[in-house]
């Protein structure tokens, strides 16, 4: 089974409508494919796919300091040691459990044994199914952290999923950035489709994201989406492309049917088969498919 | 999975050493504006003769010096402690190994500790250390640029790439624009897309956080998620509608669930000046000074000021 991973470094690129046409087209054309929704902090590939859950369990994705005020002094030790600023108050320590990092040291400091670290549940794995498409997604609790083994669990998950269901692909929705998240979700990869648009921001956020996925030595293509937003910044990143033999594997033009499509819960590339970003995404396709021989 | 905070925890954060008023742009999803948002409010708090501090927090993908067309500057480098073995005083009793949460020391052969994994900074192994065969190294995890022109100052962190420590550079950005707080009439902060940890520590203090949206499904979901977040922390909070006029659900952004008692503070339409500026790097509000695009930004920035002195009685009334 292959893995591939769609990244970006900025959001909002267009990653999540790309990898649920992607998925559908390869789903009809007989790849049998899993896909994973690594975006915990905002999953939102079963809006664009217009899915339905299954099944949900929670998961423990941190480990976090909790204090037992039977036996604690109020001695403040651990306020201080705390790397993290984590722990706050006057007259008694506070954990900020969302910024804990469970690494020990209060418990490490504390005179009277009265810290301990415990795995907490703050998130969700969320098993959703669209047609023929199975997909894992990670959903993290609001304003939690550690996103990076949250997103983990949901790829060691899918991959399970993926062998259960004989899959040949299993296809990663990654989250925007280049922190902790994103290096979880590109592990493990055999490819790396990395989408960007024409603006010098998406320039400067593919060319992290590619410092990154380049560090790890896993083979990448890119995407242009919105490709005659600018013909200029278009130019500017192709040229940098080729400069650094990150093959462009499509360019999908603006549509309006795109966000149209998505605003009735369906998919462009079904409703609007002729419309150019389909025809784009059609030839990407074929890319893909390309890259799973 | 909405845990109610300790109240000490939402004064904790609130509190800030300065009167300087903090606004913060967020949105929960990438992509949606933010970032063009905060710059054209910079841009139209200077034009008003106001000084302002800008703090672009989305240390993965720092752009906001791309959208202003100005280069960065004054590049300081953000460390943490890292473990330095000291082999000959190592007497081999791995106290370290275990108390490493992260799992990232190893023990190769007898009397040598090796930092293996990512390490971030706890310093636990340090004080477990009966020893003292541990030192404090530094370990460089970003850059922090603070870039001045006129009365904007942006300050910028980018994250090495490669790296995980987003939240300690997002830390160090924040705390360096904060130690010069009372030069400026105003702080504005940028954060990153998402609902974690990242976020509300860029936010922390602000008194007042505009949501950044767009009418999509995606926009509809992601902003209930971090209007969520804010009403957790009892953030006073409007709505911003970026491309307010594309085919979807402008009206289901508006009246369901947090969102629709929430106030709109702006709506923007999809226009050419607004991508002419993204495209150039100068904001709209410099650009084209007279478009309606950069009226809408004047105003927002004018009832923002203007409502300050509301935060600050709300504030005071919430801590008392």
């Amino acid at each position: 089974m292959k893995e591939i991973v769609i990244l970006s470094g900025k959001g909002g690129v267009g990653k999540s409508s790309l990898t649920a046409a992607l998925a559908h087209l390869l789903t009809e054309k007989g790849t049998r494919l899993t896909l994973a929704d690594t975006d915990v902090d905002a999953p939102n590939l079963h809006i664009v796919l217009g899915a339905n859950f299954d099944r949900s369990r929670a998961v423990a994705a941190s480990d976090k300091a909790i204090i037992d005020y039977e036996k604690c002094s109020r001695c403040m030790r651990c306020v201080d040691a705390c790397a993290f600023s984590s722990i706050i108050g006057e007259n008694e320590p506070i954990i900020i459990s969302y910024s804990c990092e469970g690494c020990g040291v209060c418990a490490l400091v504390c005179p009277e044994e009265a810290v301990s670290i415990h795995p907490v549940e703050n998130g969700k794995i969320n098993f959703v199914t669209s047609g023929a498409v199975r997909v894992v997604a990670g959903e993290l609790g609001i304003g939690e952290s550690s996103s990076g083994r949250l997103v983990d669990i949901v790829k060691r998950e899918a991959r399970q999923e993926a062998s259960l269901n004989g899959s040949d692909l299993l296809l990663t929705d990654g989250p925007p950035g280049i922190g902790c998240p994103v290096i979880a979700a590109l592990k493990g990869a055999d490819y790396a489709i990395l989408v960007s648009e024409p603006t010098p921001s998406a320039l400067s956020d593919l060319q992290r994201i590619a410092e990154v996925v380049r560090g790890f030595g896993i083979p990448a293509g890119a995407v242009l989406n919105r490709s005659d937003m600018d013909p200029k910044s278009a130019g500017i990143t192709q040229d940098w492309l080729v400069q650094n033999n990150i093959p462009l594997l499509g360019k999908i033009p603006y549509d309006p049917r795109l966000p149209q499509a998505l605003a009735r819960g369906a998919l462009a590339v079904n409703m609007y088969p002729d419309a150019p970003s389909s025809l784009a995404i059609k030839e990407l396709h074929k890319a893909v498919e390309g890259l799973l021989e | 999975m909405n845990k109610k905070l300790h109240p000490e925890i939402i004064k904790h954060f609130h509190s800030t050493t300065f009167t300087t008023p903090i606004i913060g742009v967020t949105g929960g999803k990438g992509g949606v504006g933010k970032s063009t948002i905060a710059v054209n409010l910079a841009a139209a708090f200077v034009a008003q003769g106001k000084k302002v501090a800008l703090i672009d927090a989305d240390v993965d993908a720092p752009n906001d010096s791309l959208l202003l067309g100005i280069p960065l500057e004054n590049p300081e480098p953000v460390t943490i402690m890292q473990p330095v073995f000291d082999p000959e005083k190592c007497t081999d009793c791995q106290k370290c190994v275990k108390a490493c949460q992260m799992n990232s020391l190893f023990r190769s052969q007898p009397k040598t500790i090796t930092l293996l994994g990512e390490c971030n900074g706890c310093e636990a192994c340090y004080l477990v250390c009966p020893a003292e065969a541990i030192g404090r190294g530094s370990h460089s995890v970003g850059t922090l640029y603070t870039t001045k022109r006129g009365n904007l100052t942006l300050y910028t962190g980018a994250l090495q790439p490669g790296l995980a420590e987003s939240a300690l550079l997002v830390n160090a950005v924040r705390k360096t624009a904060f130690a010069d707080a009372d030069l400026f009439d105003i702080i504005l902060v940028d954060t990153a897309p998402g609902t974690h940890c990242n976020v509300i520590g860029a936010l922390k203090g602000a008194d007042h956080v505009l949501a950044v949206t767009e009418p999509t499904p995606l926009g509809a979901h992601d902003l209930e998620l971090i209007l969520s977040l804010l009403d957790m922390f009892a953030v006073q909070t409007s709505v911003v509608i970026n491309r307010s006029d594309l085919p979807g659900q402008k009206a289901k952004t508006e009246k369901t669930g947090r969102a629709g008692s929430t106030p709109v503070a702006a709506e923007i339409k999809q226009n050419k000046d607004l991508l002419a500026g993204y495209l150039q790097g100068r904001p709209v509000v410099n650009l084209f000074p007279n478009s309606s695009t950069a009226k809408i930004f004047l105003g927002l920035a004018d009832r923002l000021a203007a409502a300050y002195p509301d935060w600050k009685k709300q504030a005071r009334q919430e801590q008392l």
